[in-house]
């Protein structure tokens, strides 16, 4: 279609053919695509569309049909249990609602991860827990509750907790979802300085199309079970496919249908009640 | 969320309060001696009948209980009950001749066994057994013997009756 | 006709679907019991929320259900001239039964209820799924926990509130009813056997506290992740657990008394 999005990068994450069904209701369907090394890749979408299903499968929480995922040229379906948790070890996830513990504090949730996988002292933990509280401007905060927090804060925390190990990429779901536009302005500027600063790869899954296309390097988009339109966010407005037209612009009718299907209306209303 | 030291707190008196209601049940509910806990050996009895006697019946000396039933079984051979018994470690110099009966606790109460203390030198060790026995009364031959008694004796005046005539 | 065969059948298959599940995940659980060694403090924790919060409506309920045995007891006793013999009953029936099965059924609606509600809330708003991101397995974590405290206790309770039911009934007894004190306690220890009353009762509690842990941590586990689903949950452990407890208590008490 357009220009590919690896150029000279080769990719992290690799999906070929990958088919998912959940229940007889298919959620994908042959899909394909490549997550750069180093970028901010965006897969966009409609509801329901499986965006959240792609990140499942990579993180390993649901086994494909058929097709192939491949992380950092490991195939995710084929690991047991514990080869499975040492690769998520390296991956974060930034769930739609910051998922924070409810019953630890800020400062406990980001040491979460660090206590549980490693073995390092309370002094240099603590060093290592206020910095990634710094990265998003919360160190201040480190001793509320999660029920104290505002749904940007609860989110910002979330990203330093899925920072705390390094990971060589983080998986974001849907982090604009719900929040005013300057919260959403801070979670923008984080993902792409941490994208820089950290080195990682990220990916990004939404449907708010202007702030995702301010940060992606590259962006998919998902419809009916496999891409139907791909490439920079500048090629994307420029596009001409009806699919990516509706979706870059909102419109409220084109491919994707305004009505649910349902029959002739007079015959509707003529009909007499039950 | 309390603090780390309060809650071990809670915690560990919670778990020493359940084992004091325990032990409250044990020793002054129950009827757990300790020497019910170590010490106790085994020795057992044979009996032409043992009437209702239970496992897990008293067993008593001078009305003191030192032990209790474990177990009832019937010797296939000889045709008698073999009443194992379970006494307290305490109680450890019974003499070999000691004799053990079946014995009912008021007229109508449950069985029990007393134990009488014989004059040997020698005491009972676990495993051995008791030589002499007295097997329950049971109470239909009681009367039967009573009833029987009368009649002779009946018989016997009115044959003396008989042969004064 | 044939649809409410059709639906039997099914209600019949999703039972022993969630069956196998439930054993499977007790499985699990158990599994994850034995990654716990080094991990106590968060087992003390759960004990704490488990145990020493569910203490309150224990001791009270147990002091209660004692004093009234009293009561009952000495109103038939005395009838057969037998009102020495009030010590030995209020005791028995607390340690034998009582005792196991009411702390069960409160620990059920309190204890219970509670863990289900929660893990339930955890699953729901993603908590656990974010800590299976984090390469944290949520069934030693948060699951595993939860359940031991949940063993632990429940023998504990019942201790407790068969003492509290004693000393409830000598304080209506003796206290009230003028029951002589010297045979309420001397016929109580001559009938209540260790092995035969106590350690039986504490058998049962025990198992009664598996059950009960084992349905609270799965509702909670199983549940829909949405608020209705949580609900619905946590109306299931009680349920369950309490109809569980009534027949198992049944089961038990027939094979330690020897008689079927």
């Amino acid at each position: 279609m357009n220009t590919s999005p690896s150029g000279s990068r080769d990719a992290l994450v690799e999906i070929r053919n990958l088919r998912f069904s959940r229940g007889e209701r298919l959620i994908l369907n042959d899909l394909s695509l490549d997550i750069p090394r180093g970028t901010v890749t965006a897969i966009m979408g409609g509801s329901g569309s499986g965006k959240t299903t792609i990140l499942n499968l990579i993180g390993g929480r649901i086994k494909p049909d058929t097709g192939q995922v491949l992380v950092d040229g490991i195939s995710v379906p084929d690991l047991s249990t514990r080869e499975l948790f040492e690769l998520r070890k390296r991956m974060g996830m930034l769930f739609q609602t910051g998922a924070l513990l409810t019953d630890l504090s800020v400062f406990e949730n980001v040491a979460f991860p660090i206590r549980e996988h490693t073995k390092l002292s309370e002094t240099l933990l603590r060093k290592v827990v206020l910095m990634k509280l710094e990265t998003v401007g919360l160190r201040g905060a480190r001793d509320l509750m999660p029920s104290e927090l505002s749904g940007g804060m609860a989110r910002r925390v979330a990203l330093a907790r899925s920072i705390a190990l390094e990971p060589m990429m983080i998986m974001y779901d849907e982090p604009f979802t719900g929040l005013d536009p300057i919260s959403k302005g801070i979670i923008a500027k984080l993902i792409r300085e941490l994208n820089r600063s950290l080195g990682i790869t990220s990916i990004v899954i939404s449907h708010d199309v202007p702030e995702t296309c301010l940060i992606s390097d590259y962006a998919y988009l998902l419809g009916d079970g496999h891409i139907i339109g791909q490439g920079t966010p500048a090629e994307l407005q420029k596009s001409n496919s009806e699919y990516v037209r509706q979706f870059m612009d909102g419109l409220p009718d084109g491919p994707v249908p305004y009505e649910y299907p349902a029959g002739d209306y007079l015959q509707d209303l003529m009909e007499e009640a039950a | 969320m309390l603090r780390r030291n309060a809650l071990e707190l809670w915690v560990g008196l919670f778990v020493a309060a359940g084992i004091a209601a325990l032990a409250m049940l044990a020793f002054k509910v129950g009827n757990l001696t300790t020497a019910d806990v170590d010490g106790a050996y085994r020795v057992t009895a044979q009996f032409d009948n043992i009437g209702g006697l239970k496992v897990k019946a008293p067993i008593t000396l001078a009305g003191v209980r030192v032990g209790r039933v474990a177990r009832i079984t019937l010797d296939k051979e000889r045709f008698r009950a073999t009443v194992e018994m379970q006494i307290d470690g305490r109680y450890n110099n019974l003499p070999t001749d000691s004799s053990a009966s079946i014995l009912t606790s008021g007229l109508l109460g449950d069985q029990y066994i007393g134990i009488e203390p014989g004059g040997a030198d020698e005491n009972l060790k676990d495993g051995e057994a008791f030589q002499t026995t007295a097997s329950a009364i049971v109470l239909e031959k009681l009367i039967g013997q009573v009833l029987f008694g009368k009649a002779s004796e009946m018989n016997e005046n009115s044959n003396k009756g008989n042969g004064k005539k | 006709m044939n649809g409410m065969v059709r639906t039997l059948g099914r209600v019949v298959v999703e039972g022993i679907e969630r069956l196998g599940r439930a054993g499977l995940f007790i499985f699990d659980v158990v599994r994850g019991t034995a990654e716990l060694r080094s991990r106590f403090g968060l087992v003390v924790q759960q004990i704490y929320a488990v145990g020493v919060l569910t203490l309150l409506i224990i001791l009270v309920s147990g002091l209660f259900v004692g004093m009234v045995l009293g009561l009952q007891g000495y109103n038939t006793l005395v009838k057969f001239g037998s009102a020495n013999s009030l010590g030995l009953l209020v005791a028995l029936s607390l340690v034998r039964e009582l005792g196991p099965v009411v702390t069960a059924l409160l620990f059920a609606g309190r204890a219970g209820s509670a863990l289900t509600a929660e893990i339930g809330l955890m699953k729901a708003t993603e908590q656990l799924a974010g800590m299976e991101m984090m390469a944290v397995n949520p069934i030693t974590r948060v699951i595993a926990p939860r359940f031991i405290a949940g063993v632990v206790a429940m023998p504990l309770l019942a201790a407790l509130f068969s003492a509290i039911g004693v000393l409830g009934g000598h304080l209506v007894g003796v206290g009230l009813l003028g029951v002589d004190a010297g045979p309420f306690w001397s016929q109580m220890q001559a009938g209540v056997d260790f092995y035969g009353d106590i350690m039986n009762g504490v058998i049962k509690s025990t198992v009664f506290g598996l059950v009960c842990s084992g349905i609270a941590v799965f509702e909670g586990y199983d549940a829909v992740p949405t608020s209705e689903g949580v609900a619905r949950a946590t109306n299931r452990t009680v349920v369950y657990s309490s109809l569980a407890v009534l027949g198992l208590d049944f089961v038990l008490t027939a094979l330690t008394l020897g008689e079927v």
